[in-house]
């Protein structure tokens, strides 16, 4: 048995901004979306072809297939190629709005949806086209049918990036919603407990989750907090902390996937979209909004008044292991938590010196490792030295290379010993 | 060295960074020296300013050669160069002749520094290298240091005290490290005794616990070695030295204690948290 003490940096948190907005917003639909399409969902629908806001476009394929389901009413007009979030051309349906924006009809509500067993909650999660709300998009599905023997359920409310506050939003304003969908993973995952992570300066919302527990009069459930030091609050480290080397024994759950599955589950809604952070100083109006899965992101900033001026960086989730995005056409998919529009001043980095073997990337490695070790080596391609200080085992959360005083790229030096290690591996 | 770039020409994260660089460092390190300089001066060791000025003079000039022989750019911008110049004065005796602060600052920048490979990959304090090197060759010369030695007065022990603050304050380095060694040698005086005067003795140990331990890239990377190797450092300078301690002594424990860094830093490995399953789930950015 394994217990460590949290480690992590603490950043300067900077979520006032988007959090002055509270209420969680829909603007008006944008005149066009492309949503991104899995390799395990086959489109159903042809050029030309009216769709509502919530139709099925593309089926689940295979047992780990997912559906896709329109985010807007409109007609298609494309099923082709596009850019996703990660850089990579994958195929995408993309729809255009005709006439005027119409109010989406209201869910019909399920009914006796809290009787309905495991194997018809996974069903309903294929075919609601619910995948997990963090960058690995997931299907919810597959991801239960991986943690049967899960004692417990993460439901994970912590953000430890700065800026993102898309989770807290959500909780604060839809909480009974999020323990129900809770309750559903729980269910479908035929666990025993619920457990709610936040961070320790969460108060507000670690209070308001705690009330809610106690007039549901659920024993099955808890609130438990962490440091609010990034990166603790990330699935990995939680279940680090928490399942002390018994991983497979918990699951985590974003607390936006909970309420997705309750959607899903008890308003038969499908899943077409999420609350995102715009954010970033260059953002006018900073704030969680609901977007449609598609949405481009200058349509994303553009719900937020715009920017005030010229971003010298946009990104996909947070600034510590989100994405660049070079062109504004980039799309909100499932997994985005945050576009972040960032000034000049925010992203500058200073100029890359030697290693003083200061010893601070080690000491604030979340998952103890000895980053100066291993990128020395990876920069003199001695990738087995790097291997052999587990380079494999770093979860590319970035604190080394935002805390090395000499600015040495250490991620992309590990990520570099990681791809040769796979390539090694794959070819002997 | 390896191309970095990556095939989209896109940066990889994180995109925001902490404020620290080795300016800063060096900077704020430089700066806690300055109350122990005009200590220095107001006890009648003005002497010190010379050295001072003939080792940073000559640190620059072997900087700016070793940068051009070896094709490196030179370290004036980090100020790494006027904190070894600072300490290495400090580390000479107080008359010192001209002609070995500058054959010490070479040793030190060109024959530790540069030919194990620049900043950082010395695997010896290049200071304490020059000096011990110098130390051999002219015992005669190379006695203790004015402020550490007889000579020391309690207004030098409380600017040297005052820079101790300032630097602990700068929160450059492991604030455990130079604790340990202090209370590794008062443990040690406590325990075999000596024959240097408590002001002596308590100059020499601050001065190497802040300052000449401040110098990481001879020492363990984890916590844990570097524990090892100050509380080694600090036993071996007890009883390297019949009076106790001495910066003498210091230098000749530290130099050791450098060349088992790579055994302490295998050692002291620590433990990876195995999570490889959760990688692909939590950051599947194809970077």
């Amino acid at each position: 048995m394994q217990i460590r003490k949290p480690t992590g940096v603490r950043l300067e948190r900077k979520k006032e901004a988007s959090l002055l907005n509270w209420n969680l917003k829909r603007p008006l639909p944008p005149e066009k979306i492309s949503i991104p399409l899995s390799l395990a969902s086959l489109p159903c629908v042809r050029a030309g072809d009216a769709v509502q806001a919530g139709q099925m476009i593309a089926k689940p394929e295979g047992p780990k297939g997912v559906s896709v389901h329109a985010g807007i009413a409109g007609v298609v007009e494309k099923t082709g190629i596009l850019e996703n979030g990660r850089n990579r051309e994958i195929s995408a349906i993309g729809i255009r709005r005709q006439g005027e924006p119409k109010t989406v009809p209201a869910p019909d509500p399920r009914k006796g949806w809290e009787g309905i067993d495991s194997e018809e909650l996974l069903k309903i999660f294929r075919n609601s086209g619910l995948v997990m709300t963090n960058p690995g998009e997931e299907p919810v599905h597959v991801k239960i049918q991986r943690h049967v023997s899960a004692r417990s359920v993460i439901i994970n409310g912590c953000e430890p990036e700065p800026y993102l506050t898309c989770e807290q939003v959500l909780i604060m304003s839809h909480p009974v919603e999020v323990l129900r969908g809770a309750e559903i993973l729980r269910k479908a995952c035929g666990a025993a407990r619920i457990v709610f992570a936040f961070e320790d300066t969460n108060l507000e919302t670690i209070e308001l989750i705690k009330s809610k527990i106690y007039f549901l009069k659920w024993e099955q459930a808890e609130v438990r907090t962490v440091p609010a030091i990034y990166p603790q609050g990330l699935e990995s480290t939680l279940l680090q902390a928490w399942s002390r080397g018994k991983e497979d024994e918990a699951v985590v759950f974003p607390a936006s996937t909970a309420f997705a599955a309750y959607e899903a589950v008890a308003l038969q809604k499908p899943f077409y979209e999420r609350v995102v952070t715009v954010g970033g100083e260059c953002v006018v109006e900073p704030r969680s909004l609901w977007l449609p899965l598609g949405v481009s992101f200058q349509d994303a900033i553009r719900a937020c008044k715009g920017v005030m001026r010229e971003p010298e960086k946009v990104l996909m989730g947070g600034p510590m292991a989100g994405a660049e995005k070079k062109t504004g056409e980039s799309f909100v998919t499932a997994g985005t938590s945050a576009i972040l529009a960032l000034p000049k001043e925010v992203v500058k980095k200073g100029k890359e010196e030697p290693c003083i073997r200061c010893g601070l990337c080690v000491d604030h490695c979340p998952v103890s490792l000895s980053p100066a070790t291993i990128t020395l080596a990876a920069e003199q391609k001695e990738f087995g030295i790097a291997g052999a200080w587990d380079a494999a085992d770093c979860i590319e959360c970035g604190n080394c290379a935002y805390i090395c005083p000499s600015n040495r790229p250490m991620l992309e030096l590990i990520h570099l010993a990681k791809g040769h290690m796979r390539q090694v591996a794959a070819h002997g | 060295m390896v191309d970095l770039k990556t095939s989209s020409g896109q940066t990889i994260s994180p995109y925001i960074h902490s404020q620290n660089s080795l300016s800063r460092r060096y900077g704020r390190q430089t700066l806690a020296l300055i109350p122990l300089f005009l200590a220095a001066c107001l006890t009648g060791h003005a002497e010190v300013l010379r050295t001072l000025l003939i080792s940073l003079v000559s640190g620059v000039a072997f900087d700016f050669l070793s940068a051009k022989i070896f094709g490196k750019k030179e370290r004036l911008q980090t100020g790494e160069i006027v904190f070894m110049a600072s300490v290495f004065s400090l580390l000479l005796p107080s008359r010192c002749p001209s002609e070995l602060v500058v054959l010490g600052m070479f040793l030190a920048v060109v024959g530790a520094r540069e030919l194990f490979g620049g900043t950082g990959a010395c695997p010896f304090h290049p200071l304490l290298l020059s000096r011990v090197f110098l130390q051999i060759c002219f015992p005669g010369v190379m006695v203790e240091p004015a402020l550490f030695a007889g000579e020391s007065s309690v207004w030098t022990f409380a600017a040297l005290l005052l820079s101790a603050g300032i630097f602990f304050d700068s929160k450059q380095g492991r604030w455990e490290t130079p604790l340990l060694f202090m209370a590794a040698c008062f443990f040690c005086e406590a325990l075999f005794g000596g024959e240097a005067t408590p002001l002596m003795f308590f100059s020499g140990v601050l001065f190497t616990a802040f300052f000449l331990l401040a110098d990481p890239s001879g020492m363990p990377l984890t916590k844990k070695g570097a524990a090892f190797f100050v509380l080694g450092a600090a036993l071996l300078s007890s009883r390297l030295d019949p009076g106790g301690f001495s910066i003498a002594s210091a230098g000749y424990a530290v130099l050791f204690m450098n060349l088992l860094t790579p055994w302490l830093d295998a050692g002291f490995k620590p433990a990876p948290y195995r999570a490889k399953n959760l990688i692909q789930a939590t950051y599947p950015y194809e970077h």
